[in-house]
């Protein structure tokens, strides 16, 4: 369940990496707003209605972030763009920690999905069920928009070639903002989605953001389906070693990131580019 | 190096320590925070070499500070009860540092950029966990509480650093008594690891490693390999850390898992950007401002860390060299525009 979850964060941060070669360590704190800003509009108005507004209210935060401040640091070295974000996220986390203070909330499953739906092996809750179908189906819209819109192809093509594309006519920064608010929309989703399942505290951005790392580095990073797979094997493994050796179940996944770093730092579904600098 | 440069520098850093603990006194600032101060400062220094000098951004430094931590106090509590041994404490501490910075070193040096960055991340997450579940010999999250930490010997003397200074009323800038010996030895060791710090980067070894963070192939082909001193930097970062740590736990006779968190990790990376990578007293300077808004601004405000973030993300965007940085650059524009208008028409 928690490996669908790393799924729909580490899909924005695969994409965004591979769209703006950017390690957003801001990308926990788009979930935790996500998370925040869907408790606050379900509470009034319903889940349906967090669950929408939510990724919106964070892909324009991103977009704002991006045209303000981020686009400064394109150019810059990973080290400068990892410090930026990850200044960025302490801003956020404490903002939100200030707006709704420092105690765990959470928002109670919708009546109509706090059921169990009977799967013929098992018993299993209505909501994770739909939330379970919900990623998959994100999954799918962003795997079309991406290989079979005329946008994605723009997008795919200045990962390759920068260069070209913009003397070809295609609007490079355009692709990159809205790629990046994509990437910010889908944290935010997720965090909405999670919150009746997982509650939210200010910290809950970093305690997501962690593990999402892990995700992206074992599939690759900038890979697609590498952070799709990623995060179910993380999710798995963590399952498997908490019932065969439950105090390792933590430590095991930075083991398994450990050594794709040191064996194949491309990741397992990665494009083996050369990585320096 | 002329003898008027090196009195300069000792004169100035003795006077600085001396001064510091009293300077702080009308804003707010105490005897214990400006121990700490230099505790954790000793950390940042090291730190600096690694992402200042050497231009590697580790996200793991905390598990050398907290395990410090935790080796120096289990040395007294657990590994050798009977006769427990300040020197002891803090040598053991810093030796198995020393000897995990090289063994993690040796691995995260084939690595650049990000993917450095995430492999140390990694490490200092397995470390974090390794102490958090090893209840039986770390207590797991209730930590290390009530060591007695025994008093420090040197030669015939046996010195208790939590001994107070003799009362001295200096009005505005508090009483004397408000400092323990701990801030005299503190004050020692940072002196001791900024004269380390001046001479190492002032070396052809930290020569060798500022041409291999600009241009590794090239130092490659002259003949220096990259990766012998990425890793003595790594060592020589993990152990100052682990020194800093092992310091931190002895003066606090106690130590908590969060020690080696994440936040701790950015907590060196905030207080050396902030002061100025690739300067000598910027980590410290850093370390200093960010610790007095963590325990003087905190009492005031809910926010402190909200500004703590700001100063950071505002230093990254405007003053990429730090708060020392910033200086040394404008001296070196001026510098170099009094060469221009020498060398003009």
């Amino acid at each position: 369940m928690r490996g669908l979850v790393y799924v729909a964060i580490a899909l924005g941060l695969t994409i965004v990496f591979g769209m703006l070669r950017l390690v957003n360590f801001a990308h926990g704190a788009f979930y935790a707003i996500g998370a925040y800003v869907g408790l606050v509009v379900a509470e009034h108005y319903g889940l349906a209605a967090g669950l929408i507004v939510a990724p919106l209210a964070v892909a324009l935060f991103a977009v704002v972030l991006d045209r303000t401040l981020l686009r400064f640091f394109y150019d810059r070295d990973p080290t400068a763009q990892i410090l930026v974000t990850f200044g960025i996220a302490i801003v956020v986390e404490e903002s939100l920690r200030l707006i709704f203070g420092g105690t765990t909330r959470s928002y109670p499953v919708p009546a109509a999905l706090s059921t169990s739906v009977n799967l013929g092996f098992t018993l299993y809750p209505a909501y994770r069920l739909c939330f379970a179908v919900g990623i998959v189906v994100i999954v799918l819209a962003v795997w079309v928009f991406l290989q079979r819109t005329n946008f994605g192809l723009i997008v795919r093509a200045s990962i390759r070639d920068r260069t070209m594309v913009q003397l070809l006519g295609g609007n490079v920064d355009l692709a990159s903002t809205t790629i990046f608010a994509l990437g910010a929309g889908l944290a935010g989703l997720a965090g909405a989605a999670a919150s009746p399942i997982y509650s939210v505290d200010p910290n809950t951005g970093f305690s997501f953001l962690v593990p999402s790392f892990v995700v992206v580095v074992i599939g690759g990073l900038g890979s697609f389906w590498g952070a799709v797979l990623g995060g179910l094997l993380v999710g798995e493994l963590q399952s498997v070693t908490t019932l065969v050796f439950p105090a390792a179940s933590d430590v095991v996944i930075y083991i398994a990131m450990a050594l794709v770093l040191l064996i194949r730092p491309s990741g397992l579904l990665g494009e083996s580019e050369v990585i320096r600098g | 190096m002329t003898v008027a440069g090196e009195l300069r520098f000792y004169g100035l850093t003795i006077l600085g320590l001396i001064l510091f603990p009293f300077l702080i006194h009308p804003i707010g600032g105490y005897g214990g925070l400006a121990t700490e101060v230099l505790i954790v400062g000793i950390g940042s220094v090291g730190f600096n070499l690694l992402l200042g000098y050497a231009g590697l951004l580790s996200y793991g430094q905390a598990m050398f500070y907290g395990v410090g931590a935790y080796v120096a106090l289990l040395t007294v509590s657990r590994f050798f009860p009977d006769h427990p041994n300040f020197w002891l404490a803090l040598a053991l501490g810093v030796a198995f540092v020393t000897l995990m910075a090289f063994v993690i070193g040796m691995l995260v040096v084939r690595l650049y950029g990000i993917y450095f960055s995430l492999l140390t991340l990694a490490f200092a997450q397995m470390f974090f966990f390794i102490v958090f579940k090893w209840r039986d010999l770390t207590q797991g999250d209730d930590g290390l509480q009530g060591i007695t930490v025994p008093a420090m010997g040197l030669g015939p003397w046996s010195i208790d650093l939590t001994t107070p200074f003799p009362a001295l009323n200096l009005g505005p800038f508090g009483d004397l008594s408000d400092l323990h010996y701990w801030y005299a030895f503190a004050a020692l060791v940072t002196l001791a690891v900024l004269a380390f710090m001046r001479a190492l980067v002032r070396s052809q070894f930290g020569e060798v490693l500022g041409a291999i963070r600009d241009n590794e192939e090239r130092s490659a082909l002259i003949g220096f390999d990259p990766r012998r001193y990425k890793v003595a930097a790594f060592v020589i970062a993990g152990a100052l850390t682990g020194l800093s740590g092992a310091l931190r736990g002895l003066y606090d006779t106690s130590i908590a898992p969060d020690a080696l968190t994440v936040e701790t990790s950015g907590n060196f990376v905030i207080y050396t950007v902030i002061g100025g990578v690739k300067t000598l007293f910027g980590p410290l300077v850093g370390t200093g401002l960010i610790m007095y808004l963590q325990n003087v601004l905190s009492a005031k405000t809910d926010a402190w860390r909200l500004i703590e973030g700001l100063i950071f993300v505002a230093v990254i965007v405007f003053l990429p060299g730090g708060i020392l940085g910033a200086r040394r650059k404008s001296a070196r524009a001026e510098l170099a525009k009094a060469v221009s208008a020498k060398a003009g028409p």
